[in-house]
């Protein structure tokens, strides 16, 4: 059974279309990348899933049918839009939160008290949430979505204002999270922390889905015959085998097209048989930054 | 269901807890014992407790030589009339400042009325009253004391119009007072529950918290909790300050006698119930909507007042509402939604409604109270997540969430 079963979703505010008949499915266990550009209609696919918004067409299943106010107390939910209660408490906030999502009073505040010590938030628990600096909200606002041990965990531009000390720590319970058999959605638009997590991706641009698998499937069907080469020698263009080469920006990285008919075992031979020295050597693979202007290029996009 | 109480907890105790709170709750019962106290203390020191004098030559006071005055407040000191032979020796009492005053009953009393008082400075009506009353007792001491108490205390007239068919007593003062009192208290209540609840549903905008409410809880489950939560709210201060009301009535009654004889009327406190209960939670809804349709909270509580001002157009008419409780424009006001709770009771005290105009109105306020948490919680689903955009009317009406 998948976690979530998206089918043929569409969804209009007013004239502007923000979702034209995406599907895809989330399995369980594993770390889902709900990949886009900014507007490209992420947050209103997981609002239409968690069902913050009705489609106005297609089905939504999570785990195995309609969602429903006991499989909410199921997920843990992290909002684009951050926020807390700022008037109040950081404590009663927290607990305030986590009794909504089913937990009995004593077990909130033992598992409260455990994260606040963990994300190093313990001598704040008396603060209105207020005063707390941005990145400390956003640590509290990751325990209530972490608090209630959700099976599901949606989270929406986890790295947004992250330095990278938060960044890392986020991804580090992400990983923990997939460890303990929890299915995860991050939606984002900065693809290249998905690279590191996601087992599988949906790509979305201008509300349909252009892009959608298995990343290291996706990776290679975008993969060209291309390899990386760091070299401080100079290589020729007329060299055998060679259809393109390009100068990478940074020192002294070059990305070198193959023709079709060569091997990237024969090339690798003819460059030492050519005595050339290099530092690396490594077949290309794209990154999804890469491909995703690939795709959108091929289904055309408007940047504003 | 177990979320919705929650929810109501949570709402509840964040407003009962605060500070701001308990001054609010206690400003309204200070002011008022602050009020009284000053009355009192006016009173207490006007009030002058020394020993009066009287010389009767017509006998009609029967050689008592001593009566106690009632004091008007019961704690005071009475009032001694001290019965003197001749008018030299009340007048060295009264140079000596041993009496205030003293009273001299001629002999030709029942023919002139005159009762001649001397005194430096000219004694309080009551005490010439008190002196009536002395004079009355012990001419009418022979008359069986049911009687004469009766010629004492006077009739009590009873208002019986021959058109409303309603009786009203001037003597129960309460019967006018308490459809304004219960009026007030109902827009007090309406505009403080409405705040909070207007703030409750602006705040989760503002705090960009409704996603994760929303997550949490059904939309539906959290609007009904709020909106308990925020009537309880008000309900308590009102409670509060009608028990508050309560004790200063009692304590009323035990300083001042008079007013035992008032009574309050079952029906009509029924019918107010009746009346305020929906309209409360109609006008809340409202103000609910208004809140939801809102992005700021200093913009919502500015259009708040949309609603306080047709609650208070029938205090603008209450003079047609008390002489002309079954004029059109009375039956028009108690009917109306908005001005119907204030308007209802106030014509109940001087009219006898038809009871198919009480069932009407009753009627109507229940209708549109189911109106207004349907619209409520349908512009609370649209409108949650458009940060820093107005709803409109068009838009509630059309849109699907």
């Amino acid at each position: 059974m998948n976690t979530i079963e998206v089918r043929n979703i569409s969804k209009s505010f007013g004239p502007q279309k923000a979702l034209k008949d995406v599907s895809f499915d989330v399995k369980p266990g594993e770390i889902f990348g709900l990949l886009g550009p900014n507007g490209a209609g992420k947050t209103t696919s997981i609002r239409i899933i968690l069902d913050i918004f009705k489609p106005d067409s297609g089905v939504v299943n999570v785990f195995g049918g309609e969602i429903n106010e006991n499989k909410k107390d199921l997920i843990g939910y992290l909002p684009e839009e951050r926020g807390l209660y700022q008037d109040i408490p950081l404590e009663e906030c927290l607990n305030y939160l986590a009794s909504l999502k089913g937990l009995s009073v004593t077990e909130s505040k033992n598992r409260i008290n455990d994260f606040l010590i963990k994300f190093n938030l313990e001598e704040h628990k008396k603060k209105k949430v207020k005063e707390l600096s941005k990145g400390m909200q956003q640590k509290a606002q990751l325990i209530s979505t972490l608090v209630h041990d959700p099976q599901l965990i949606i989270i929406d531009e986890p790295f947004t204002a992250l330095d990278p000390v938060n960044t890392q720590m986020v991804k580090d319970i992400l990983r923990e999270q997939r460890d303990l058999g929890k299915t995860i959605i991050m939606s984002t638009h900065q693809m290249h922390q998905v690279e590191e997590l996601s087992d599988r991706i949906v790509l979305i641009n201008q509300g349909e889905s252009v892009l959608y698998g298995n990343l290291v499937e996706v990776q290679k069907k975008y993969a060209g015959h291309a390899i990386h080469i760091r070299t401080e020698s100079h290589i020729p263009e007329t060299f055998s085998g060679i259809k393109q080469i390009k100068k990478m920006e940074n020192q002294s990285r070059f990305w070198i097209d193959l023709e079709p008919e060569v091997s990237f075992q024969e090339f690798l031979k003819s460059l030492m048989a050519a005595n050339i020295v290099f530092d690396q050597f490594e077949i290309a693979t794209p990154t999804l930054d890469e491909i995703f202007i690939q795709v959108v290029s091929q289904t055309g996009t408007n940047y504003e | 269901m177990n979320k919705i109480w929650l929810v109501i907890k949570h709402e509840y105790l964040k407003h009962v807890r605060k500070r701001r709170f308990i001054l609010a709750i206690l400003s309204l019962p200070i002011f008022i014992i602050f009020m009284i106290g000053i009355g009192f203390i006016s009173g207490i020191s006007q009030y002058n407790s020394a020993p009066v004098g009287f010389i009767d030559h017509s006998k009609l006071l029967s050689g008592a030589t001593e009566y106690n005055a009632k004091p008007p407040i019961s704690f005071l000191k009475p009032i001694v009339f001290k019965a003197f032979s001749d008018e030299n020796d009340a007048k060295i009492a009264l140079n000596q400042n041993e009496i205030q005053a003293y009273y001299v009953l001629e002999e030709d009393y029942f023919q002139t009325q005159k009762i001649q008082v001397v005194a430096n400075k000219k004694p309080d009506s009551d005490v010439n009253k008190a002196f009536l009353t002395f004079l009355e007792t012990s001419v009418l001491k022979d008359v069986p004391a049911k009687i004469s108490s009766r010629i004492i205390e006077g009739a009590s007239f009873e208002f019986k119009s021959t058109k409303e068919n309603k009786q009203t007593n001037e003597d129960n003062i309460l019967d006018f007072i308490l459809p304004f009192i219960s009026g007030f208290l109902f827009i007090m209540a309406v505009n403080i529950s409405g705040s909070y609840l207007l703030q409750a549903v602006v705040e989760e905008k503002e705090n960009r918290t409704m996603e994760i409410m929303v997550t949490s809880t059904s939309p539906t489950q959290l609007m009904t909790g709020k909106i308990i939560g925020n009537l309880s709210v008000g309900l308590t201060q009102l409670i509060v300050w009608i028990l508050f009301g309560i004790l200063g009535i009692a304590i009323l009654f035990q300083l001042f006698p008079d007013l035992q004889k008032t009574h309050i009327d079952l029906s009509f406190l029924i019918l107010t119930i009746a009346v305020f209960l929906p309209a409360f939670v109609m006008i809340s809804a409202m103000m609910a909507t208004l809140g939801a349709t809102m992005t700021e909270e200093r913009e919502a509580q500015q259009m708040a007042g949309i609603f306080s001002l047709p609650m208070v157009i029938p205090f603008w008419f209450i003079q047609v509402l008390m002489e002309k409780p079954n004029s059109p424009l009375s039956i028009f006001l108690s009917i109306f939604p908005f001005t119907a709770p204030i308007s209802l009771p106030v014509r109940a005290t001087f009219a006898n409604i038809p009871l198919w105009q009480i069932l009407l109105t009753i009627l109507i306020l229940i209708l549109l109270t189911i109106a207004s948490l349907w619209l409520a919680g349908k512009s609370f689903r649209l409108g949650m997540l458009r940060y820093g955009k107005k709803l409109s009317l068009k838009e509630i009406f059309t849109q699907r969430p």
